[in-house]
């Protein structure tokens, strides 16, 4: 089965219904493949957000991710998604 | 599911994919700091919903495809890449499985092509579930 890597993931019917949420046109619709694949987008966007934030707390030498951490590359992380 | 159920799920799944990082690079998050960032992650599906339908719909369809997921990871190189290579391998597999469903239907011929498979279909016809 596809994209079958061990860890945590976004379920499918979790995200298509995060997507309807903000549709503008109730005919619009998500293919399967698509639904699969923002699965995996999502995935990474959360994991960047994370690993950027340790990143940036190890850089200052602190054992704990806080907010001013996150804080700190998420004007990057969003440019880049 | 309510508009709070979907946030509790999205902050569940937020919560053990921050726990793999941890682990990974051998640091902690506080409670804060995941709950930010599943509130980030909450906020920026409306901007991918958005991006989404509009993709699809200058594409003149209402069906968004992989093709209007891959036009969204267009802002970073790497992004792009690894939705790429996933793209690949969904439509490979999905490749295999038609043919696997052929082999086995063999005989009672339906008059389709090798490439149905692409057909967009609902999302909640889950039959690559995981």
């Amino acid at each position: 089965m596809a994209a079958s890597e061990a860890g945590a993931r976004f379920k499918k019917d979790t995200v298509n219904k995060l997507l309807r949420l903000h549709f503008k046109d109730e005919k619009t619709k998500v293919s399967a493949d698509a639904l699969q694949l923002m699965t995996e987008m999502l995935k990474v966007f959360v994991q960047e957000a994370a690993a950027r934030a340790a990143r940036q707390a190890q850089s200052e030498d602190v054992p704990t991710v806080d907010l001013e951490h996150l804080e700190k590359v998420l004007p990057q992380l969003l440019l880049d998604f | 599911m309510t508009l709070e159920r979907l946030k509790a799920a999205v902050h569940y799944t937020a919560g053990c994919l921050c726990q793999e990082v941890a682990e990974d690079k051998e640091i902690e998050f506080s409670k804060q700091t995941i709950a930010a960032i599943s509130d980030i992650t909450f906020s920026q599906c409306e901007i991918f919903a958005k991006d989404l339908e509009m993709f699809a719909r200058h594409a003149k369809r209402s069906t968004i495809n992989t093709e209007d997921v891959k036009l969204l990871a267009r802002r970073s190189q790497s992004l792009l890449k690894y939705i790429t290579q996933k793209s690949e391998e969904l439509a490979s597999s999905n490749q295999k499985q038609k043919e696997k469903k052929k082999k086995k239907n063999e005989g009672e011929s339906k008059g389709r092509s090798s490439e149905a498979q692409v057909q967009p279909m609902m999302a909640d016809s889950e039959e690559l579930d995981t």
